[in-house]
């Protein structure tokens, strides 16, 4: 898996390297530079061709696009898988606050319905079981 | 637990009096008089109950008095009680992102890319939302260019003009805060100022059309500081001087 985005990466950085020099090239042009400019335009033709091939090894992966508004903005998008992890652990905090909170009124519901009702209680209890203690 | 006993009690309300007399609510009360909306559920429930019928006489059968009750839910493994970031082994993902500091600029992430990255691609329409939402032609097989199609790309000598010469320059890099490090004069230059330099410091000899590309170290800020310890070394030295002086003066006195 991260041999197929190593060799992506590798394919990208020669494509923008090359196409930097492109522009330098072009920036300033003399004469001489045409052939290597017509060089460098092969070059970017066979560079999208390899990264042509790089997108079969990747049709699979899926990207967020929350992440892609990140890389619009100018952000890092390490931010959002930062703020996704964070969300996550706020949450997860949150529905564990909930569970401990409804376990906690379920034993007291059933110990304060054993006193107002204990045939009914005791009833229940051996229909559902002895529940756990919370 | 919680669904038994809203189903219990939203059910009673909608019947009334027979669900109310078999949970033992007060046998010798008067039943409340139904309002409209629940004689139209109760109405509604007996109908329900029959197309459920089999599935609910059973266990009402056999859970006397609790008619109602139904069996509690097959229990999730993996619910919020659990800590799923450790779940998932996602801790030293965490401890990466969370932990440490993450710096806010795309070029931060990428910093061999050359060019202002940091911009918002709205501005140069440079935006992947764009690229998604008009996706550029596809399909057609990359062919390198022939003799008479590189035709095209015949262009004119000289430099380019002003409002397309800014592209490629990069955004000026922050120094580093430890300017004690000695090893700074040696620092090797990145390989994409190089040639961002030459492309700025290219010298145009008035006899020639050729340009002559210079080399263009980046170590302006090298001189100040050895300037400056210069002068803090020097510092140290002269006041040690002033006070072997001020000795001399205290003993000739003395």
């Amino acid at each position: 898996m991260a041999e197929k985005f190593d060799n992506l990466e590798e394919h990208l950085e020669k494509f923008v390297e090359n196409i930097r020099q492109m522009g330098i090239i072009v920036s300033d042009f003399q004469p001489s530079s045409q052939t290597g400019l017509n060089q460098k335009l092969n070059y970017m033709i066979t560079g999208l061709q390899d990264i042509e091939k790089c997108r079969q090894q990747l049709h699979e992966i899926n990207i967020p696009l929350e992440a892609f508004e990140y890389i619009d903005q100018g952000r890092n998008p390490q931010l959002y898988t930062k703020e996704c992890l964070e969300r996550a652990l706020a949450k997860n905090e949150q529905v564990k606050g909930k569970i401990d909170t409804m376990t906690k009124f379920k034993s007291l519901l059933i110990s304060e319905l054993g006193k107002v009702f204990p045939e009914e209680m005791t009833k229940y209890k051996a229909i559902h079981g002895d529940d756990p203690p919370s | 637990m919680t669904e038994m006993f809203s189903t219990l009690y939203g059910q009673n309300e909608a019947q009334g009096p027979p669900g109310s007399s078999s949970l033992g609510f007060g046998p010798g009360k008067p039943p409340p008089p139904l309002q409209p909306n629940q004689v139209t559920m109760a109405a509604q429930m007996p109908p329900q109950h029959g197309d459920e019928g089999p599935a609910l006489r059973k266990p009402g059968a056999m859970n006397e008095p609790f008619y109602l009750l139904r069996e509690l839910p097959v229990g999730n493994e993996l619910t919020g009680n659990t800590n799923l970031i450790t779940h998932y082994n996602l801790e030293h993902a965490y401890n990466k992102f969370c932990g440490k500091k993450v710096k806010e600029k795309l070029s931060n992430f990428l910093p061999e890319l050359p060019g202002m990255i940091d911009c918002p691609g709205t501005q140069d329409g440079s935006s992947l939302r764009s690229l998604i939402e008009k996706p550029p032609v596809c399909g057609n097989s990359f062919s390198p260019l022939t003799g008479a199609s590189l035709t095209g790309f015949r262009l004119h000598t000289g430099p380019l003009p002003e409002q397309y010469r800014l592209m490629h320059i990069q955004p000026p890099k922050k120094k580093s805060k430890n300017k004690h490090k000695h090893h700074r004069p040696q620092d090797p230059i990145p390989q994409g100022n190089t040639h961002t330099h030459t492309q700025i410091q290219t010298h145009h000899h008035p006899t020639s059309f050729e340009t002559v590309p210079c080399v263009f170290t980046e170590n302006p800020s090298d001189s100040d500081p050895k300037k400056k310890k210069k002068k803090r070394d020097d510092d140290p030295d002269r006041k040690k001087k002033k006070k072997d002086k001020k000795k001399k003066k205290v003993r000739l006195l003395c």
